[in-house]
């Protein structure tokens, strides 16, 4: 008798267990089919062989992922470090670190006004927030590109008033990147922010400013460790796009001035080389997993030394 | 020690401003347990926001020890509050919160960890130095409030109705409590509240508060023995009121022969009679009493007594205790006849209400 109860107790649990997962399956099917599956073909294609003019070839080669760190010397054919690609890919981290920060020094002021706005008004400033959202990101760029080409309009003003003779390179630097940059992706910074000023309960600087603390000391002591959680999203959801950014580093930047994400498009366009061009792909999610583990490790530490 | 000197505040401007507070003038004493009590929006809470510092006042003056201190921030004020919703920093543990107050002020490190102990001591959390506010009952977060208000060593503590967060049990043991250490520690105490009971357990003098005005200031016994108009005897208490007219230094009632004045009662014309339903006692009395008939219109038992409501003869209603005496004659009925008599000198004498005095 006890044999047949746990025998019938087993089968109702293996019952249970088929029935969990085939309701988890449509989510399932869903991220493998769309997460999970172009990440595996960008694997196998960086170690296939590249295709004559374009796509792969089948069979093994690592020559995609030595492409990333080493090229061909011209002369003597040795292998030597890439330091372009080292290079285009320090600017890349760079310039999305400067923009995470002033996408942040924007970003805060703006979601503090909102937040604090009376309640009836503040759909209407988050309605304004999402505004240039309606309109093509390529329009805006050029829209951008417009006021701070050689004759355009900023420079015409600066021209006009006297304040320069000659009109100021502005395109094709890294600071017009950034400046494109910090444009499209303010947006992803005071949404998560807001929230997190419009969660904050205000009599809390109250009781602090009660309890002899400046408004420096406020900030410091109360306000920010409420609002990080909010600041670390924004800074996410900025840092990790602009790293991988195309099209505003393409038409701001140019030739001059190439981030990661045009690197790799080079490498399936005109350089006809998938193999690498899957290399630098999964180097680049590699960069921003190594960085989202740090954090999330330097969070946790920070956690346990506060609690 | 602290003198609340003609302070006004209004919110807004021109014809829409709101008068929060007209012209208060109270004096209050070192070691005080002070209370403002009142019913909502009577201006209590915004004159303990004057005195902390959150709001500045219209004018008049608030002076702490004999400094004006009606424009100096909260920060550098030595007054400490406790607030309704107890404002704990949740990612701060219970040391943490008692500490901060502290620290913001730069106390000598040494100094801070044996205070926050002591102060935790006193309020009986000390086995929970370590936890999240977020993980404590109302009870112990009141505590908590209570510490981070005390560890500074406050002039003046002000309380913001803090107990009204907590269920019936523990708020009467917490208004033990309170009491308790506002007598050991000394301290002066502002209280707020709309709570009467609470008012006149705990305070030493109570300040009634009404659109904005100061209606009285007294102990809790003189609040109740000899409030100082209408709205006082009301709200603290119950009362009944008659209408009545003094003539010739002789009280008349409705139906009722002159009666003599209760004492230290000057004045004339019509009058409101004021007595306290315990006053008032059942059947005819000999001597110094005005006697009423009426029919019973409603009893409520209430274990040491019953509560009587009777409809007078010249047309008023009265409550009144009858007490439950077991050796009582007859029991009362709904619909008896009952003959009441109101002690002279229990019977108060108000002014006549006047449309708005200010």
């Amino acid at each position: 008798m006890p044999h047949d109860a746990s025998a019938s107790e087993s089968a109702l649990i293996r019952d249970e267990t088929r029935r969990r997962w085939s309701l988890a399956l449509p989510a399932l099917t869903v991220i493998t089919l769309l997460s999970i599956a172009p990440l595996a073909v960008m694997v196998a294609y960086s170690f296939m062989q590249a295709g004559q003019y374009a796509g792969v070839e089948p069979g093994f080669s690592l020559d995609g992922w030595r492409a990333v760190f080493f090229e061909r010397d011209f002369f003597d054919d040795s292998l030597i470090p890439a330091t372009a690609h080292l290079s285009i890919l320090g600017r890349s981290i760079a310039l999305a670190l400067a923009t995470t920060a002033l996408t942040f020094v924007f970003g805060i002021p703006t979601a503090w006004f909102i937040a604090t706005r009376p309640q009836s008004s503040r759909g209407f400033w988050m309605f304004l927030i999402t505004v240039p959202f309606w309109t093509n990101l390529l329009v805006r760029t050029i829209a951008i590109q417009e006021v701070i080409r050689a004759d355009g309009t900023l420079n015409r003003i600066l021209l006009a008033t006297g304040i320069i003779d000659e009109p100021l390179q502005m395109m094709f630097t890294n600071g017009a990147v950034l400046v494109g940059m910090t444009y499209v992706y303010l947006p992803l910074m005071v949404l998560p922010v807001y929230a997190a000023i419009e969660k904050f309960d205000f009599r809390l600087s109250e009781a602090a400013y009660d309890l002899y603390a400046s408004r420096l000391y406020c900030l410091r002591r109360v306000v920010l460790p409420l609002m990080w959680p909010g600041i670390i999203a924004g800074s996410i959801l900025v840092f990790i796009p602009a790293l991988g950014a195309y099209v505003t580093p393409r038409l701001m930047g140019g030739g001059r001035a190439m981030m990661w994400g045009n690197l790799i498009d080079l490498q399936f366009g005109q350089g006809r080389n998938w193999p690498l061009g899957a290399a630098l792909s999964i180097t680049l999610t590699l960069v921003v997993l190594g960085a989202l583990i740090w954090y999330a490790r330097r969070a946790a530490k920070g956690d346990q030394a506060n609690g | 020690m602290l003198d609340i000197r003609s302070l006004s505040k209004k919110f807004g401007s021109g014809a829409r401003a709101f008068h929060a507070l007209k012209s208060i003038d109270i004096t209050i004493e070192e070691g005080e347990f002070f209370t403002l009590l009142g019913p909502s929006g009577c201006g209590k809470t915004t004159l303990l926001r004057l005195i902390a510092g959150f709001e500045q006042p219209s004018g008049g003056q608030l002076v702490l020890d004999g400094k004006d201190i009606a424009m100096i921030p909260p920060n550098h004020r030595p007054v400490n509050t406790v607030f309704q919703s107890y404002a704990l920093f949740p990612h701060m543990t219970v040391a943490q919160n008692v500490a901060f107050g502290l620290e913001a002020r730069g106390t000598n490190p040494a100094e801070i960890a044996p205070r926050v102990d002591e102060i935790l001591e006193i309020v009986q959390m000390a086995h929970l130095r370590d936890r999240k506010s977020s993980q404590m009952s109302g009870g112990q977060q009141q505590r908590v409030a209570l510490a981070r208000a005390l560890a500074p060593r406050p002039r003046i503590l002000l309380l913001d109705e803090p107990l009204s967060a907590l269920d019936l049990k523990l708020r009467k043991q917490m208004q033990v409590e309170l009491k308790r250490l506002q007598r050991e520690l000394g301290l002066t105490f502002i209280f707020v509240t709309h709570d009467q009971d609470e008012a006149l357990t705990m305070s030493d003098r109570i300040a009634v508060m009404e659109g904005g005005t100061l209606q009285q200031v007294a102990s809790p016994r003189a609040l109740y023995d000899h409030p100082a108009n209408r709205f006082v005897a009301e709200f603290i208490g119950e009362a009944n009121f008659l209408p009545g007219t003094i003539v010739d230094d002789k009280l008349i009632l409705a139906g009722c022969p002159p009666a003599p004045l209760p004492r230290d009662t000057k004045g004339g014309g019509p009058v409101t009679i004021m007595i306290r339903p315990e006053q008032v006692v059942v059947g005819a009395a000999a001597e110094k009493a005005i006697t009423l008939d009426g029919r019973i219109e409603a009893l409520v038992f209430s274990g040491t007594d019953t509560h009587v409501s009777l409809r007078l003869q010249n047309g008023g209603t009265l409550s009144l205790r009858a007490p439950n005496t077991s050796h009582a004659a007859t029991p009362l009925t709904e619909g008896q006849s009952l003959t009441v008599s109101l002690p002279i000198d229990a019977l108060r004498v108000l002014p006549e209400e006047t449309a708005d005095a200010a």
